[in-house]
């Protein structure tokens, strides 16, 4: 009779505990059949009445049901207990796509973004970063450049005079000069930076640019080399290989020179209005260093050889982030100049 | 031109570039005079009511056509020019139509129409047909400034001989120059300035207009045809490069053309018509009564040709490029005689010049005679000196392997003598019209043999080159530094101008005569050169707030210092500024004051005497290491009148320069390795190779193994009084148990009085042996009251 009354009793609790809907539901059933004065232990109260084997039986019964309904109730805590944290975590979801509070990171200035980039790509090569003045005297800046005294360049409409005979550089090429007494003979060395003309401004002509002169002296340098490197140079700035011609071009320091030109990068060589259909674009004056220059630099021409180029920064950074006004870039407008490379990247 | 090359006129442009120089663009010309015929006027009758006539003409090709046509010289019997319907003239295509009630079936052309010659007072009278369509390669002139010898077709027709590997003709025989005296005395007061001049008179000129021929060509390459005899000059210069000059001898008074300096003030009138005053640096041609022409710039306008002259005197001279240069910028007058000049024209050119045009000048004048021979002045000419030339040296020098007999075939094909003096060594002579300034040295012949044997055809080679880490350049670390903060702190890089005017280098109480002044300013607003980078983020602080509310932003530039002689001084220099539209410029000069401390760890700020531009009790000097580095400060607001602006201003060189001693061990900071003045301090130490003293830092502070213990003080100062000031006596007075003192807050109010405030910091100690007790805690508690109030502090407790 007992076993009957147990097992109903554990199929009835059982079935409240699947049912129940909430942890008081089931704390509930704990208490009216587990609690002090729940239903098994009334049971067991009255196993005193019962003969001893009967009693060791039953108790082994009871105790089977206890566990049971313990292992029960333990288990459908935790379901509650998972779904209670499930629903908290649900309710936790979070737009992150709101603006971070406090400070928005700056921004570089395009001619900083692609001068680094460059001199990391030349220093990677071997080559030392200088740096010259703004301020240059006229020696530095053209007869020591080879550049004659009667060469237009020197007339009042090119460059910027200043008082006590000094100028304005009109090119970052005087920092040759400097480099080459600094460093002395094997070098490669880089020098960006800005550089002034007198002309009038417009979308596309502006008095203050920017320049990064490069110069190679070692035992061996060709016009094989020249042309090697640049190439591997032009792949490290543009990412892909790029057809380049050369060509004839003067400039007193160097000799042979040449007028570097690149496929245009627009329509790949097939002719666009921005190479004026030739398919070329002139990028890159260059040449092998004329042997008066090395000489003005204090390295003797018969034993040792070198490279020469120039590349516009300016040019650089208008190409590479379509800027069609030359202006923008000293113009100080934020509302331009915040848009490139955000930050340090 | 290039009808007689098997070449098209695009592949001929594309050559040149590659080889020679860059060409611009080719041109057809005449492409209409396929289509144009000649015709004879059978027969002209008047329209009525109008000015046009009928006329009908023969045209062979055509057949027989009626036109209608206004020209006064429309007359039966001319040979003119027919143009038919559809022919395109200066994109505008000849359609039939109806004129005066009559159809015209095409139109009878002046030469003007045809772009034969400027002529448009009437048809065209044909008396032969020469002229046909050809092509015109533009030349970049700004590519030819070394080459002389480019500035006429025969130059041309040199190098695209020997691109093709064709031969040469040379149009000029100078055996037809005669022998003898020269009618007329040359005198050249400088052969410096004038190395040779060379006349020739002729007689029985008759000055009439030029054959057709000769007009059509001259105005192919952008002459206008004049008359015969200035034609023919017109000729010479663009044919072999030699400007000339003819004069009309009967104006000329004396027997001696006079080659000398101007007088100063002497005047004279040119063939366009103006008047020119001249001085000592002008070169001038003169005759008895004063000048005739201005070297090589323009003739004079009484001594030229006109229509009766009868006999003249033609020149052909060369002078010193620089002083034409000169003269012609001076007197802002720039000419195809002029431009040519400046480039350094061979002397030895006159007497070609000369023979050319006389065998011209026979043509289209006939019957003119010659008086005399030459009539000339000159310089011993030397001869251009020859290069020695070693084939191996060629061969490292272009990175590959030539032939010396393609060596010598090139520099052939280009005129130059070559000689082999010994096996692979070429002893070689430049041509005179190279020699004036373009080749002198082995290099130039190597880049003669390079670009003929065509830059494409150079193996492009890896240098052979040590492998070494570059000489580090700690500059540069230190400004990407230096940017990456700025950036992350939410400033943007902008460039300015490194010119100021007169007013904005006053606004911020900078004198303008302590500038350095440019001699040619593109314009008076920026005539120095800046000592100080605020004058430009002035400005971008008034440009942008007109349309942001907020910003930041910064730039990194030189300042440039005049210095009694020699160079200027160039300081680079950071300015950063953070503009508010709203608020009280706090939070503006907090955000200023932390970039500094971002830039160098621990630096700080100490009150100081504001300038005329800032804010009269908002300047702040900003110190790093004990020594100041720039400031902190607010705008005027007579600067910056709507919103406030704080600006942080600091000397890198001195930042670098204070790094440096902590670089090298000597002034330990106290605890601040670190920050961007640091690793500048790094890189120059590893550059310059000192000792690992550098390398090594400081000890760190063991940490407490007892528990510490805090307790928070509020102290009373007055309104001007600084937290760092209050600190640092708290620290002074707290003893050896101090761990640290966070300053906690500031209040001001109720029940404080009227300019006072409170200051609320939290004191930490601990001990590093015990923990301690709480009277020893107690006791550093009222030390530093004590203290305090021993100084006139009042505190709440």
């Amino acid at each position: 009779m007992t076993d009957q009354v147990l097992e109903a009793l554990q199929t009835s609790a059982l079935a409240r505990i699947q049912a129940s809907a909430s942890l008081a539901d089931l704390e509930a059933v704990r208490v009216e059949v587990l609690g002090r004065k729940g239903t098994l232990a009334g049971i067991s109260k009255e196993m005193g009445k019962l003969a001893p084997e009967e009693k060791a039986r039953i108790g082994k019964l009871l105790n089977t049901a206890k566990q049971s309904l313990e292992q029960a109730l333990e288990r459908r805590t935790a379901q509650f207990e998972d779904a209670a944290l499930d629903s908290r975590l649900a309710s936790e979801w979070l737009d992150l796509t709101v603006p971070a509070p406090g400070i928005r990171p700056g921004s570089l200035h395009p001619v900083t973004l692609v001068q680094k980039e460059i001199e990391d790509l030349f220093v990677s090569m071997g080559f030392a970063v200088l740096s010259g003045p703004e301020v240059e005297t006229e020696y530095n800046n053209f007869d020591a450049l080879n550049i004659p005294q009667d060469h237009p360049a020197r007339d009042m409409q090119d460059t910027f005079w200043l008082e006590g005979g000094n100028l304005l550089r009109t090119h970052t090429s005087p920092v040759q000069v400097r480099g080459m007494h600094r460093l002395g003979p094997p070098l490669r060395m880089i020098a960006p930076g800005r550089v002034f003309r007198n002309e009038e401004v417009d979308p596309s002509h502006e008095h203050t640019f920017y320049q990064l002169e490069g110069m190679m002296v070692d035992r061996e340098v060709s016009v094989a080399h020249l042309i090697y490197f640049m190439k591997t140079l032009l792949k490290g700035i543009f990412k892909r290989d790029v057809a380049v011609r050369l060509r004839p071009g003067y400039f007193p320091f160097v000799e042979p020179g040449f007028e570097l030109d690149i496929h245009c990068l627009l329509c790949d060589g097939a002719g666009c209005p921005v190479c004026k259909q030739s398919g070329w674009l002139e990028l890159l004056p260059c040449g092998l260093v004329h042997p008066s220059v090395l000489r003005m630099g204090g390295i003797d021409p018969e034993e040792w050889n070198g490279f020469a180029f120039g590349l516009g920064l300016t040019r650089l950074a208008m190409m590479r982030y379509a800027i069609d006004d030359i202006r923008l870039l000293q113009g100080g407008d934020l509302r331009f100049l915040s848009q490139f490379g955000k930050a340090s990247n | 031109m290039t009808g007689a090359l098997d070449v098209t006129p695009q592949e001929l442009g594309l050559l040149i570039t590659v080889k020679t120089a860059e060409q611009e663009g080719v041109e057809t010309v005449g492409a209409h005079l396929a289509m144009v015929c000649a015709a004879r006027v059978v027969q002209v009758d008047p329209i009525a009511g109008s000015h046009n006539r009928k006329a009908v003409v023969e045209t062979g090709r055509y057949g027989r056509r009626t036109v209608v046509c206004g020209a006064p010289n429309c007359r039966a019997g001319i040979v003119t020019a027919y143009i038919p319907a559809g022919c395109v003239l200066d994109g505008r295509t000849i359609e039939k139509a109806v004129i005066a009630g009559v159809e015209s079936d095409g139109m009878l052309a002046s030469g003007a129409e045809l772009g034969l010659n400027r002529d448009a007072a009437g048809i065209l009278e044909l008396d032969v047909e020469e002229c046909k369509p050809d092509s015109i390669i533009e030349i970049d002139n700004k590519s030819l400034t070394h080459r002389p010898d480019l500035w006429g077709h025969h130059g041309m027709a040199r190098e695209v001989a020997a691109i093709l590997e064709r031969p040469l003709r040379d149009p000029v025989d100078l055996s037809v120059l005669p022998q003898g005296p020269g009618s007329i005395a040359v005198s050249i007061a400088d052969f410096d300035l004038c190395p040779r001049y060379s006349a020739l008179t002729l007689e029985n000129v008759t000055v009439a207009p030029s054959p057709l021929w000769l007009q059509y060509r001259l105005t192919s390459v952008g002459l206008n045809p004049i008359n015969n005899i200035v034609d023919v000059t017109n000729y010479v210069m663009a044919e072999i490069g030699q400007p000339m000059h003819a004069f009309d001898a009967a104006t000329l008074a004396g027997e001696t053309i006079h080659v000398r300096r101007a007088a100063a003030g002497e005047k004279m009138q040119g063939l366009d018509e103006q008047h020119y005053t001249l001085d000592e640096q002008a070169l001038v041609i003169a005759d008895a009564n004063g000048p005739v022409a201005i070297a090589g710039v323009i003739g004079g306008l009484s001594t030229g040709v006109t229509q009766t002259t009868q006999r003249i005197v033609l020149e052909s001279a060369n002078f010193q490029a620089a002083s034409i240069r000169k003269t012609s910028s001076r007197l802002k007058l720039r000419t195809d005689a002029s431009m040519r000049f400046e480039k350094s024209l061979d002397p030895r050119n006159t007497r070609r010049g000369l023979a050319r045009a006389l065998v011209l000048l026979e043509q289209v004048s006939p019957g003119i005679r010659v008086v005399g021979g030459v009539s000339e002045a000159t310089r011993e000419l030397s001869a251009p000196a020859p290069i020695e030339l070693r084939l191996d040296w060629l061969r490292r020098k272009l990175g590959c392997d030539v032939a010396g007999e393609k060596v010598r075939g090139i520099l052939h094909a280009l005129e130059f003598q070559v000689e082999e003096t010994a096996p692979e060594v070429f002893r070689v002579t430049p041509p005179s019209w190279r020699a004036t300034k373009d080749i002198s040295i082995k290099d130039d012949l190597a880049e003669e043999v390079g670009r003929m044997m065509g830059y494409s055809s150079i193996e492009p080679r890896a240098p052979l080159a040590p492998v070494v880490p570059p000489p580090v350049n700690p500059e540069r670390a230190f400004l990407q530094k230096v940017r990456e903060v700025c950036t992350g702190q939410g400033f943007t890089e902008v460039y300015n101008y490194s010119f100021v005017n007169p007013q904005q280098a006053g606004e911020l109480a900078l004198a303008a005569e302590d500038h350095v002044r440019v001699l040619n300013p593109i314009s008076s607003d920026q005539g120095l050169l800046r000592t100080s980078l605020l004058p430009g983020i002035v400005k971008n602080i008034r440009d942008n707030s007109r349309h942001l509310e907020n910003f930041r932003l910064f730039e990194i530039g030189f300042e440039i210092h005049k210095q009694a002689e020699g160079l200027p001084t160039e300081a680079l220099h950071l300015a950063a500024a953070v503009y508010s539209k709203a608020g009280d410029g706090v939070a503006g000069l907090m955000e200023a004051k932390r970039l500094a401390e971002c830039l160098l760890y621990g630096a700080g700020v100490r009150q100081t005497e504001a300038r005329p531009y800032e804010h009269t009790v908002r300047a702040y000097a900003v110190l790093y290491r004990d020594e100041v580095v720039g400031r902190v400060s607010e705008l005027h607001p007579k600067l910056v009148s709507a919103g406030r602006a704080a600006v942080l201003y600091l000397d890198l060189e001195r930042v670098r320069e204070v790094s440096i001693v902590e670089g090298t061990g000597s002034a330990a900071g106290r605890g601040s390795a670190g920050g961007v003045g640091a690793s500048i301090a790094a890189a120059t130490g590893a550059s310059a190779g000192t000792s690992t003293a550098a390398w090594v830092g400081e000890k760190y502070k063991p940490l407490p193994r007892y528990p510490s213990s805090s307790f928070d003080l509020s102290v009373i100062a007055g309104e001007r009084v600084t937290v760092a000031e209050v600190e640092q006596r708290m620290t002074s007075l707290a003893g050896e148990f101090l761990q640290g003192i966070e300053f906690v807050r500031q209040y001001v109010g109720a029940p404080l009085a009227e300019g006072q405030k409170s200051l609320s910091f939290r004191v930490t100690v601990c001990s590093m042996d015990r923990t301690l007790s709480a009277e020893e805690i107690a006791s550093v508690r009222a030390r530093i009251i004590g203290g305090l109030e021993q100084a006139g502090f009042e505190l709440r407790i």
